[in-house]
């Protein structure tokens, strides 16, 4: 178990560095001089030149690079020229929104998807089956942001139920967070339960054809747990994977949901950076969120070993 | 000698009609599946749609009439007016260009990108090593993410939204090429064949190119559905294709603004935009159950 | 007629596939008794499986699984009784072991949680006491250091050790019956004897019944009390182990035996083969389904079938000319 989780983070070195090249070359690749487009066309030569000599502009790219690497290792991910405070800062208060809707939107996913998904797998072939995979294939054609406006037209415009946008803090009461967030949950959780379910379905449908559920039903066991015990445990990996890798989309397609609902999340964080070109937060925001996705990809990986003995003991035996 | 060639022509004959066999049991299982017929008549009508669009509206889809802003919909305007006055059936189906035309530029691009870097890392081990890297990296960002990010970088150009499309999914296309490829390459013939002394050229263009073509066919299939779904995506966030060109994402960008008083500015570009999602995706699905029923069902 | 342990009378199982309905096993009648080992043999895709999963009902996919005829268990139909009677004779009553241990073993849970389970099931133990009744049967079935091997994962242990672990689950309630689908075939030779010696051990320790299914005649004929032949989803002959091998009568039986290369005796005699392949279920002869395969068909055997007769010495079989086939084989050797 030591040599594999130790494989798995060592994997992720040149993956880190690809991403760092690329998130610090988002500045570089627009066309024109950075400081330039920062500041906009009104603004004067001087201005300009002071603010590639604060951002270093002038050095070798590489230099630049290391620079900006080592400041990420320091927790530094630069400043904000438009709001004037450290991106990190602007960071953390875009935070609580954005896990709050991920959060809700998984478990939304997931209460849709397990339970269609394995219900498809058991009664495979049928009307059932095929009405819930023809479900699904629908929420994967749906974007969700779309399925965010279909909903405020229907509960909140015309139905009145839910508030059209907006967002309360926890601090606001639970209930008030979570009127708020009811929508862009559904909207943002209903297209990852669309993927859950499918591979839900097809691994619980390859596992059912393996010999040793036929011994489970010959030891008497009852099919609830024929199901729930020995096919879900031994189909699990794949389903855990995708689960792993919705979250790490969740917490990236919070950024357009939250700008269709207002949310004041990480997601409205990058669109309005983008409007006012306030590439610092950009790199910084696009770094975090890609961090994040990583590092849910790994603890996935490592959970497999917990799921499965195989992976778990593959060195000691 | 006559025989010889007796049997050389029944050989050909056997062989010509096995492949005919072929595709006829190709063709009888294609139409056999309802969803996948389904999902063929929806592209085919959307993509009618994107070329014969201007022969469809009298109007154009940039003419403002000031008086008849935000109509709904009625026999003269078919899908209503927007909030500067512009006929909405028109702006939706000129906006099937921008739409569907970046979604096939995205697939035709990756998948040639894709075909190249997949069939030179499954050859060349060294070049695996970097190239894989790389892809890995550009995999390790969530998809939209990278595609704003690269936006932001680039500025709103449709012709950019197809370059930064092209970089997002192309990573995707080289890994299912080189593991179709790597299958192939294991093979004792092609071992064969390089100690026959058998170029590489031709070994990767003749002998592994043509056995990577159906996972790719499919795949790209399900890379133009994603296109079209992120590419209206940008759009309605502001930072894909640039008024006052349509597409279905900025129509809803525009729609949002208005969404207590004009639903149909939401309803009809969406429901393109999930018609032709789902042509796709069922004409995928389809596909690959066809092609090889013995892949995975979940998408990906 | 009550007093067998297990009697099957004119079962077929049929499966609703893409192509129509498919019967796989097509009116088979056998009984075992307590005490005793009945072989079932014959070719893959013979129905022998099918028969014996079929007894446990465990094709129970609605719709596509139906069964026809009677399976009495103790004066029980099993084909009557509802799902959750079954489910209290599955593992308890009679138990199953299967031809690949590695596969039917679930990979993820511990060797011990997979022996405790059915006796926690039936016998309603406490999970100590299911605990050291599991080490009990990992002793008896000849797994050295139990202890240590409970807390282990099939994916640890030897595939002989894994047979064993399959034996121990399956006798871990001490069933009537024991269904033994081919369960030394993906054994070493080694390994398959000791198996052998273990199961037939164990049933005079238990005295229970057992159905060994089985294409390899060299272990009918060492560890079996009788011996019903299966072609195609029906019992062409069945009888008692001495007599159907000294005086087989079916020609398709005769075939069997005939290949097994002899050890001893004439070795230049050329092994026999069977020619032709066993047909699919869809093509079924109309008469005798031997018959296109069988050196001694004639016209009455293409256009009609046999029944299956009953002879002296609990000796039946399906072949319109067995009589004279007998004095032609006698003849011949």
């Amino acid at each position: 178990m030591k040599s594999y989780i130790l494989k798995r983070i060592l994997s992720l070195i040149p993956v880190l560095l690809i991403v760092s090249i690329v998130v610090f070359m988002i500045i570089h690749l627009t066309p024109g001089d950075p400081a330039a487009v920062i500041l906009g066309p009104e603004a004067s030569h001087e201005d300009v030149k002071q603010l590639q000599e604060e951002l270093g502009l002038n050095d070798p790219v590489y230099q630049q690079y290391f620079h900006w690497v080592e400041g990420v290792f320091q927790g530094n991910l630069g400043d904000s020229f438009f709001m004037d405070k450290p991106v990190t800062e602007a960071i953390l208060e875009h935070l609580g929104p954005t896990i709050s809707l991920a959060i809700l939107s998984q478990i939304t996913a997931i209460l849709i998807a397990l339970p269609l998904g394995i219900m498809a797998a058991r009664k495979r072939g049928t009307a059932t089956d095929q009405t819930f995979m023809g479900l699904s294939l629908l929420g994967i054609s749906i974007p969700h942001f779309l399925f965010g406006l279909f909903l405020i037209i229907i509960l909140a415009i015309n139905l009145r139920w839910l508030p059209v946008a907006g967002y309360k803090p926890l601090s606001a009461g639970f209930w008030e967070h979570i009127k708020y967030l009811i929508m862009p949950a559904i909207a943002l959780g209903t297209g990852q339960a669309a993927l859950i379910a499918r591979m839900t379905r097809s691994s619980m449908v390859e596992t059912l054809n393996l010999n040793f559920i036929k011994t489970a039903r010959s030891k008497g066991l009852h099919e609830r747990k024929v199901i729930y015990k020995h096919t879900l445990r031994n189909a699990f990996i794949p389903i855990l994977t995708v689960i792993g890798q919705t979250f790490g989309t969740l917490v990236a397609g919070a950024a357009v949901t939250e700008t269709v609902f207002n949310i004041p999340g990480i997601g409205q964080l990058i669109i309005n950076s983008v409007e006012r070109r306030d590439y610092m937060v950009i790199q910084g925001t696009v770094l975090m969120v890609t961090l994040t996705y990583v590092l849910i990809n790994l603890l996935v990986d490592l959970l497999y070993g917990v799921i499965d003995p195989r992976v778990r003991l593959k060195k000691e035996s | 000698m006559e025989v010889a060639v007796e049997k050389r022509r029944e050989l050909s004959d056997f062989r010509r009609d096995i492949n005919r066999e072929r595709r006829r049991l190709f063709v009888r299982r294609f139409f056999s599946n309802k969803l996948t017929v389904t999902g063929s008549v929806i592209i085919l009508l959307t993509l009618l749609v994107t070329l014969l669009g201007p022969l469809l509206s009298s109007y154009t889809p940039y003419e403002m009439v000031v008086t008849s802003r935000l109509k709904a919909p009625s026999a003269d305007h078919l899908f209503g007016t927007d909030n500067l006055g512009r006929d909405l059936f028109a702006r939706v189906v000129y906006g099937a260009r921008a739409s569907m035309g970046v979604g096939l530029s995205v697939a035709i691009i990756t998948s040639v990108l894709g075909m190249i870097i997949g069939l030179y890392s499954a050859y060349y081990k060294v070049l695996d090593h970097v190239l894989m890297r790389i892809c890995d990296g550009l995999m390790a960002f969530p998809a939209i993410l990278l595609a704003i990010a690269l936006m932001a970088a680039l500025g709103t150009k449709i012709d950019n939204v197809i370059i930064a499309l092209a970089a997002v999914f192309t990573p995707y296309v080289a890994r299912v090429v080189r593991s179709a490829a790597l299958v192939v390459r294991e093979q004792t013939y092609i071992e064969a064949m390089k100690a026959q002394g058998a170029s590489s050229m031709r070994i990767i263009w003749g002998h592994i190119a043509p056995n990577t073509l159906s996972p790719l066919i499919v795949y790209s299939t399900f890379i133009f559905a994603d296109a079209i779904i992120i590419e209206a995506g940008l759009s309605f966030l502001g930072v894909g294709v640039p008024a006052p060109d349509p597409s279905w994402g900025n129509i809803l960008f525009d729609g949002k603004l208005v969404i207590f008083n004009a639903w149909w500015m939401t309803f009809f570009p969406g429901v393109a935009i999930i018609l032709s999602v789902l042509g796709l995706n069922l004409f995928g699905d389809g596909l690959r159950d066809l092609l090889d029923p013995h892949t995975n069902h979940a998408k990906k | 007629m009550g007093d067998h342990l297990l009697e099957v009378n004119n079962l077929k199982t049929h499966f609703r596939t893409e192509r129509g309905k498919v019967t796989a096993v097509d009116g088979i009648s056998f009984h075992v008794d307590r005490g005793e080992v009945l072989a079932i043999v014959g070719e893959s895709g013979c129905g022998k499986s099918v028969t014996a999963q079929s007894i446990l009902r465990l094709f129970e996919e609605k719709g596509v699984t139906s069964y026809d005829g009677e399976i009495n268990f103790e004066g029980k139909n099993l084909l009557k009784i509802s799902d959750s009677e079954m489910r209290k004779i599955r593992g308890n009553d009679i138990s199953m072991i299967f031809q690949d241990p590695l596969s039917s073993l679930n990979p993820v849970f511990t060797i011990g949680d997979q022996i405790m389970e059915p006796i926690m099931l039936h016998q309603k133990l406490s999970k100590k006491e299911a605990y050291e009744r599991a080490i009990e049967m990992l002793k008896l079935i000849g797994i050295p250091a139990p202890e240590q091997r409970v807390h282990e994962y099939p994916h640890q242990i030897s595939g002989g050790m894994r047979q064993r672990v399959m034996i121990a689950i399956a006798l871990a309630c001490q069933p009537k019956l024991l269904i033994a689908d081919e369960p030394t075939t993906a054994l070493d030779v080694t390994i398959q004897s000791q198996i052998l010696e273990l199961i037939d051990s164990l049933r005079q320790k238990l005295d229970m019944g057992i159905m060994l299914i089985t294409h390899d005649l060299g272990v009918v004929a060492q560890h079996c009390t009788r011996v019903a032949v299966m072609y195609l989803g029906e019992v062409v002959e069945e009888g008692d182990v001495e007599s159907l091998f000294e005086n087989p009568l079916h020609p398709y039986t005769q075939g069997l035996i005939s290949s097994i290369p002899q050890l001893f005796g004439n070795r230049n005699k050329k092994l026999s083969i069977i020619k032709g392949m066993v047909p699919s279920l869809n093509e079924i002869p109309k008469g005798c389904r031997f018959a296109p395969r069988c050196p001694f068909a004639d016209a009455k055997c293409m256009n009609e079938k046999p029944e299956l007769e009953t002879l002296d010495h609990n000796k039946r079989i399906k072949c319109w000319h067995h009589q004279t086939i007998k004095g032609a084989v006698s003849n011949a050797t």
